[in-house]
C-alpha cells in the first residue's frame, strides 16, 4: 500500500481549472520530486494536499496511509502525520519558538497516544534537534520568522519537519531564496530525516536542489496535470533543455 | 426627592455641592438619571446610552455593615476597599508612612470641584452625579520624595439592584514620589459612576492599572481627569473586559515640560458588550510626550470604541503625541470604531495616529494549523501574541503574569463563542 496516494485530483480555484486530474503514488521510503514552471499549479498541490481553506477538490481523493484525509481540516491532516513545509514560512510577531515548537509536538503527541512532553524535557530535545539544524538557540527564543534570513526561514521550517517527525512531509520551493551553503545545510536537514517510513515530496523549479536531495522519481507538472514522469536524469534534461522542450512533446 | 435621599448621607459634601453652581448635575441627579448625554453629542455618538436611560437607578445609601470584600489578587501589603462606593477603613490595610488617606473638608471639595469645573471633563455625566451622591471624596496623597516600591491595590465592589455607585478619588503623588496602583472594579448594581481626579506634581511617577470586570448588566462610566506637571510620568493600562457597557473616559493635562504619558488600554468584548476607550489629551506647553496604545478583541454582537483626541496648544512646540489602536473581529457581527482626532496649533511637533480593524490573518493561522494546532489553539496563540506585544509595552514586568491571567480569563468565553472560519 503506497503512503500516499493522489487520485485523478481536479480543483477549481473561481472558477478556472488549477488541477486537472493529478494522480500518484508515493510508497515509504520514497522521494518523489514535482518540477514544473510557473503557474503549473505546484504550489496549488501543495496546499490542496495540506490542507489550506479554498483548496478542496471538486473530484478525486487524497489517502494517507490508506485513509482518505480531503474531508480532515489542516490541523487533522498534521495529526495524521502531513507536513508541508511552507516556500514563505509565515511570521508569528510574539509567538516565541519554544512554545510554537512545543504546542506542535504535543498536538501530535496527543493524537498518537504519547505523553505529552514537559517544558524541560522539551526544551532540551529543541535544542539538540536545533543545533544539528545549525540551529542557534536564541533564534528559538524569538518570534517564529519574525526578523529571520531567508535561510534561517528554511532551516526552522525543517527543524520543525525533525520534531514533528511526520510520515509524509512536502518541501514547497525549499531551495527558492537560499544560497550554495544555505541549501547545503537545509539538504543535509532533509537527508538525515529520510528513512524507509516517511516519504518526502520535493517541490522545485530547479535542478539544483535535486543535487543534495536526490530523488527516487520525478515528475513534470505542467498546466495542472502530470506530464511526465521519470527517474533523476529527467530532472538533469529539464536543467538542460528547459521545460519547453517537454512540454510540446507532450 | 432623590436629591432628599442622597442628603441623608451627603451632608459633608452638600455645602460645597451647592457653591459648584453647574446647572447640568443638578439635572441629572433630581431626574434619577434620566438626562444622559444625546447621540447628538459628538463624543457620545458612538457609544449610546440609549439602553440606560430605560433603567430605574436611584443613588445607593452606602452599607457599611457589608462586610463582603474582595480578597487581594496580588502580592500586595496595600489593600484598600471600597464597598458601594464608599471607602472602608476597616476593611483597608493600614497605610505606610508617607501615603496618607483622608476625607477631603469643605474647602478642599470646593478646591477639588474647581479643578475640574474649567475642563471639558465638566461635561461628563459622572461628574456631576458623582460629586452629589458620593458618600465622600476621599484623598490619597503621597508625600514628596516618597518612593513607595510595593504595588497597592484598590479593590471596588458593592452595588445593588437599581441603585448607583459613585466612588469619588482624588490621588495626588507630590514632588518626586513614586507609586504602582492596581484598581479592579467589580460591582453587581446596574451603574458605577467613578470619577477620579490626579495630579501628578514635578519628577512624580505614577505606574497605574485599571481592570474593569463589573458584572453583566452593569454600566461603568468611568471619568478621569490627569494632570501632569514638570518631568512627571503616567503610565495607565486599562484592561476592560466585563459589564454590558464600559467606557473610561480620561482626559489629560499636560502642564508642565518634559511630562510623558502613556494612555495604554486593551478591550475584550464578547456577546453584546459595548466597551469604549476614551481619551483627551491636552498638550499645553512644548516638550511633552504622550503615547496612546489600544488594543480590541471582540466576538459576538459586542462593539468596541477608541475615541483619542490630542489638542497641542500654541506654543507647546516639540510636542510628540502618537496614537496607535488595533482591533481583532472574531465575529462578523461584532464592530470596532476608532475616531483619533489631531487638533494641532504648533508647528514643531510630531504627531501621528493609526487604526486598523480586522480578522485574524488566514495565512497565521493556517501555518499553525499546518502544524498540528487545531483552530481553536491557533486562535488563541495569535490573540496571546497580539495582547503580550501590549502588556509587555505597558505593564511592569512584576505584573506581566496577574495581567496576563487577567486578560486570559476574558479571553476564553469570546474565544469559544466565536467559530469563524
Amino acid at each position: 500500500m503506497s503512503l500516499l496516494e493522489i487520485k485523478n485530483a481536479r480543483l477549481k480555484i473561481e472558477n478556472k481549472e488549477i488541477l486537472k486530474g493529478i494522480s500518484l503514488s508515493v510508497n515509504a521510503g520514497e522521494v518523489h520530486a514535482i518540477m514544473g514552471p510557473n503557474g503549473s499549479g505546484k504550489s496549488t498541490m501543495s496546499y490542496m494536499l495540506a490542507g489550506r481553506d479554498g483548496y478542496e477538490l471538486d473530484t478525486g481523493d487524497v489517502l494517507l496511509d490508506g485513509k482518505s484525509i480531503i474531508d480532515m481540516t489542516a490541523d487533522e491532516r498534521a495529526r495524521q502525520g502531513m507536513f508541508l513545509a511552507f516556500q514563505y514560512p509565515v511570521e508569528l510577531p510574539g509567538v516565541g519558538g519554544i512554545s510554537f515548537l512545543r504546542e506542535a509536538v504535543n498536538s501530535r503527541r496527543r493524537h498518537i497516544g504519547e505523553k505529552e512532553l514537559d517544558h524541560l524535557t522539551f526544551v532540551k530535545e529543541a535544542r539538540k534537534a536545533a543545533s544539528s539544524m545549525f540551529v542557534k538557540d536564541e533564534m528559538l527564543k524569538r518570534s517564529v520568522n519574525v526578523g529571520f534570513s531567508g535561510g534561517e526561514k528554511k532551516r526552522f521550517e525543517i527543524l520543525q519537519m525533525a520534531m514533528l517527525k511526520p510520515s509524509v512531509s512536502i518541501l514547497d520551493e525549499t531551495d527558492s531564496g537560499l544560497d550554495v551553503d544555505a541549501l547545503k545545510i537545509v539538504s543535509e536537514g532533509v537527508n538525515s530525516q529520510r528513512n524507509e517510513n516517511n516519504a518526502i515530496i520535493v517541490i522545485t523549479h530547479y535542478q539544483r536542489l535535486l543535487d543534495y536531495i536526490v530523488p527516487d522519481y520525478v515528475h513534470i507538472l505542467s498546466d495542472g496535470m502530470i506530464i511526465k514522469s521519470g527517474g533523476p536524469s529527467l530532472a538533469l534534461e529539464i536543467e538542460k533543455n528547459g521545460y519547453a522542450g517537454i512540454i510540446n512533446a507532450a | 426627592m432623590q436629591l432628599e435621599k442622597n442628603n441623608q448621607f451627603i451632608n459633608s459634601v452638600k455645602s460645597y455641592v451647592k457653591d459648584f453652581d453647574d446647572a447640568s448635575y443638578r439635572i441629572l441627579a433630581s431626574k434619577d438619571f434620566k438626562n444622559w448625554p444625546k447621540p447628538s453629542e459628538e463624543t457620545w455618538r458612538l457609544s449610546k446610552l440609549k439602553n440606560l436611560s430605560k433603567k430605574y437607578i436611584e443613588p445607593i445609601h452606602p452599607d457599611l455593615r457589608k462586610n463582603k470584600s474582595l480578597e487581594p489578587k496580588i502580592n500586595s501589603s496595600i489593600f484598600i476597599n471600597f464597598i458601594d462606593g464608599a471607602y472602608r477603613e476597616d476593611l483597608s490595610s493600614k497605610l505606610p508612612f508617607g501615603i496618607n488617606l483622608s476625607y477631603l473638608n469643605e474647602e478642599e471639595g470646593l478646591d477639588f470641584l474647581s479643578k475640574i469645573k474649567n475642563t471639558d471633563l465638566a461635561n461628563h455625566p459622572s461628574t456631576s452625579s458623582s460629586i452629589s451622591c458620593c458618600p465622600s471624596i476621599i484623598k490619597i496623597s503621597l508625600d514628596a520624595d516618597f518612593n513607595f516600591d510595593e504595588t497597592v491595590e484598590i479593590n471596588y465592589s458593592g452595588g445593588n439592584d437599581f441603585k448607583s455607585v459613585h466612588p469619588v478619588l482624588f490621588i495626588k503623588l507630590n514632588k518626586n514620589s513614586k507609586l504602582s496602583l492596581v484598581e479592579r472594579f467589580q460591582h453587581l448594581g446596574p451603574l458605577i459612576m467613578p470619577l477620579q481626579l490626579i495630579e501628578i506634581n514635578e519628577s512624580a511617577s505614577l505606574k497605574s492599572i485599571k481592570i474593569f470586570e463589573d458584572s453583566d448588566n452593569s454600566y461603568n462610566l468611568c471619568a478621569n481627569l490627569v494632570t501632569l506637571y514638570n518631568k512627571s510620568i503616567y503610565n495607565s493600562f486599562s484592561l476592560i473586559k466585563g459589564s454590558e457597557f464600559t467606557r473610561s473616559e480620561t482626559h489629560a493635562h499636560l502642564k508642565g515640560e518634559e511630562a510623558v504619558l502613556n494612555l495604554n488600554g486593551v478591550y475584550l468584548s464578547g456577546s453584546n458588550q459595548h466597551h469604549d476607550l476614551t481619551t483627551a489629551i491636552y498638550h499645553d506647553v512644548p516638550n511633552c510626550t504622550s503615547k496612546q496604545i489600544v488594543r480590541g478583541v471582540l466576538g459576538g454582537k459586542s462593539t468596541g470604541v477608541f475615541q483619542g483626541k490630542v489638542r497641542v496648544a500654541p506654543g507647546a512646540q516639540k510636542t510628540d503625541g502618537q496614537q496607535m489602536s488595533r482591533a481583532i473581529l472574531l465575529s462578523d457581527k461584532a464592530s470596532a470604531n476608532a475616531k483619533p482626532e489631531l487638533e494641532i496649533y504648533a508647528d514643531d511637533v510630531i504627531c501621528a495616529h493609526g487604526a486598523t480593524v480586522g480578522e485574524l490573518d488566514d495565512d497565521q493561522l493556517f501555518y499553525l494549523k499546518s502544524r498540528g494546532i487545531s483552530l481553536e489553539k491557533a486562535r488563541e496563540i495569535l490573540i496571546n501574541a497580539f495582547l503580550e506585544d501590549i502588556i509587555v509595552q505597558s505593564v511592569e514586568k512584576n505584573l506581566h503574569g496577574f495581567i496576563f491571567d487577567e486578560a486570559k480569563q476574558g479571553l476564553v468565553s469570546i474565544i469559544k463563542s466565536n467559530v469563524l472560519k
